[in-house]
């Protein structure tokens, strides 16, 4: 079963996600901030990242370049509320992108994907 | 004694001397003046003097005298006027020449009214004459203009046709400039090409007569040691006068004139008379010139203009555009999570609602809304997105000069000298500005990472074929051939991350483009970075780049 960590600073994102991820089969953990992304990293490993753009105060492409420095190997899945993503090229760093919509099912095939893609 | 002559009348009658003609009646009543214009010319008189000298009067002798000494006045004093009729003329010439030079600021004008001057049989009437002016730059003197027959058969036609029109030096100047200047230009060629000579070869007799400022004129030229035996050959005669276009000191050029057909000498009075002619020339031809060249700038200043002002307008809208953009992503992040939460726990809760749940319905309609609404918001943004120009015209020059300035004050921390050599008349690229700015300042910023003792980074546009291409050079350690390949592959197993970051998404930038990015390692040390971006279509087609 694959792990999957999801960073979004919206609580109710958090739940929405983890609810529709596990019933995909997927065992779910999720952090609020970057810090605490950085945190269940350090604790556990993960075999792929659910990333806002927008986190609260702080920017979810600075956790991207954190994380592809350290963990290169590690891929993420970035989430956008549209266009914003454009205006920093360091987006194109992540595995892949998806803008979000209450319909999870493009998130859902584009975990699977890139989960397939690092043959996990 | 009486006189055969009627030098001893008062009063004549008609007919009574025969050298009085029409307009001359007021001589039959004035004696004085009888005498003095008419007697000492009448055979008559002579014979009345040589019958007075045999009389034996003491005058006798003296007559003689008095009369030969009156005729040799009279002819100096003919002569004279003869002379000063033909300077009058001369300066009422020049006066009329010096009218149209003075107001005209047109070269080829000038040179027309100049030229028609010198050869016209009612200028100085030379048979032909050659310009040579020196070039811009002031290293050639330059064979300009030619004017005048090249054998004798034109010469005959040209003359007959002057005889023909009969027409003044003004209008024979216009009609040259209207219909002969071009032909004139090309009829001389040959001998145009080799009369040009450079401003350095100081024994010249070109030269020497510029600065001398002084006519030269050359006789016996096939046997002259003064002049150069290729310039007498050139030219096909042996006497010529070479007269220097002087301008306040700056050397404008010379005028070689000649009489190739008639042969007819060259008089000190027509060396004079070009050399007084050649001033007002000297100074139309710079005026003239400058005022061409002046032209020329004031166009490129104004199609510098032009372009600045299409640049602030592209500046101007890009910065709207920027901000539409922002307020519409804001607008989008603040909507689009509600939205989503909302439509997301309904479509839950609707997966787990049965099919006679009596709240079913109400699910149904929360999830179709909301999605309506995500659409609605999707066509917003994609319309504000469509307003980025993203594949624009952009001067390249203005991009590189942009991304450098922002970067200075890093470069001088670091005691890195950055060179720019920018290609003038760069032709405009077609390309994101954006994007190719970021990797202009990933590429800089990777260079001055690789120098942390200082250095120099060089960076050259230029055209090639139908790219415009920006080239970096920096002074840092090269890195090895595999290193290469890993700074530019995103996420390469052998990479090092953090400083080649930037350079792999330059490269997955460019190639998305269709640009080229290469990165090479020069024998001569350092990294060498080089993207190639394409010329806008439009200047392809125009055949800007041709050539370059």
């Amino acid at each position: 079963m694959a792990r999957l960590l999801v960073v979004d600073d919206e609580s109710s994102i958090r739940l929405l996600y983890s609810q529709e991820l596990v019933d995909e089969g997927y065992d779910v953990v999720t952090a609020a901030t970057a810090a605490e992304a950085v945190d269940r990293l350090k604790e556990s490993e993960f075999d792929l990242i659910v990333l806002d753009i927008k986190l609260k105060n702080e920017s979810g492409l600075d956790l991207l370049q954190k994380i592809v420095k350290e963990r290169h190997n590690l891929p993420v899945v970035l989430c956008t509320a549209f266009s914003c993503f454009k205006d920093d090229f360091s987006a194109w760093l992540a595995d892949g992108y998806v803008v979000k919509s209450s319909d999870l099912t493009e998130l859902k095939e584009e975990v699977k994907r890139v989960l397939a893609k690092k043959g996990k | 004694m009486d006189g055969k002559c009627c030098w001893d009348r008062e009063v004549v009658e008609p007919g009574q001397c025969p050298n009085i003609g029409e307009g001359e009646e007021v001589l039959y009543t004035s004696l004085g003046r009888r005498v003095l214009e008419k007697c000492v010319e009448c055979p008559n008189f002579r014979g009345d003097l040589e019958r007075f000298r045999d009389t034996g009067h003491p005058l006798a002798a003296i007559f003689p005298l008095i009369v030969a000494d009156l005729q040799e006045q009279r002819g100096k004093l003919q002569s004279m006027v003869g002379f000063l009729d033909s300077r009058e003329r001369e300066i009422k010439f020049l006066h009329e020449i010096n009218l149209v030079l003075q107001t005209s600021i047109d070269l080829d004008e000038v040179l027309s009214v100049v030229m028609t001057a010198i050869t016209a049989g009612k200028g100085f009437g030379m048979n032909r004459a050659f310009l040579l002016l020196a070039d811009k730059d002031r290293k050639f003197l330059r064979g300009y203009l030619g004017v005048g027959p090249r054998n004798y058969g034109e010469a005959w036609n040209i003359w007959e046709d002057v005889n023909r029109d009969d027409f003044t030096l003004k209008e024979m100047a216009k009609n040259f400039y209207k219909t002969k200047l071009s032909s004139e230009k090309v009829k001389f060629y040959d001998i145009l090409e080799k009369l040009s000579t450079p401003l350095a070869e100081q024994g010249h007799i070109l030269n020497r007569a510029l600065r001398e400022k002084r006519p030269f004129l050359v006789e016996n030229a096939f046997h002259n040691q003064e002049v150069d035996y290729s310039l007498a050959q050139t030219l096909g005669v042996d006497t010529f006068l070479i007269t220097p276009l002087i301008s306040r000191n700056r050397r404008i050029g010379v005028i070689i004139s000649d009489n190739c057909i008639t042969h007819k000498p060259i008089t000190p009075q027509d060396v004079q008379s070009l050399e007084t002619f050649a001033f007002p020339v000297a100074f139309a031809i710079e005026r003239a010139s400058l005022y061409e060249r002046l032209q020329e700038e004031l166009l490129k200043v104004t199609a510098a203009n032009v372009k600045l002002k299409e640049q602030q307008e592209i500046i101007v809208k890009m910065e709207r555009m920027a901000l539409v953009g922002k307020i519409t992503s804001s607008i989008a992040h603040s909507i689009r999570n509600p939205l989503m939460i909302i439509g997301g726990f309904a479509r839950t809760l609707l997966k787990g609602a049965g099919v006679d749940d009596p709240k079913r319905e109400y699910l149904e309609s929360i999830v179709r809304e909301s999605r309506q609404l995500e659409q609605v918001l999707e066509e917003v943004l994609n319309y504000s997105d469509s307003l980025y120009p993203t594949l624009d015209s952009w001067d390249v020059n203005q991009l590189v000069s942009s991304v450098c300035r922002e970067l200075n004050t890093k470069l001088g921390e670091r005691r890195i000298a950055c060179r720019l050599r920018l290609e003038t008349d760069l032709p405009p690229a077609r390309i994101d500005y954006k994007q190719v700015a970021y990797c202009v300042r990933s590429i800089l910023t990777t260079a001055m990472e690789g120098m942390p003792d200082g250095g120099e980074i060089r960076i050259e546009t230029r055209r090639e074929e139908g790219w415009v291409v920006v080239d970096v050079l920096d002074s840092g350690v090269a890195a090895p051939l595999v290193g290469i390949d890993a700074l530019t592959t995103p996420f390469g197993s052998t990479q090092e991350l953090g400083t080649g970051l930037g350079l792999a998404i330059c490269k997955t930038i460019m190639e998305k483009h269709g640009n080229i990015f290469e990165v090479e390692t020069p024998p001569s040390g350092g990294m060498r970075y080089i993207i190639k971006l394409p010329v806008t279509r439009e200047e392809v087609i125009n055949g800007t780049t041709a050539g370059g």
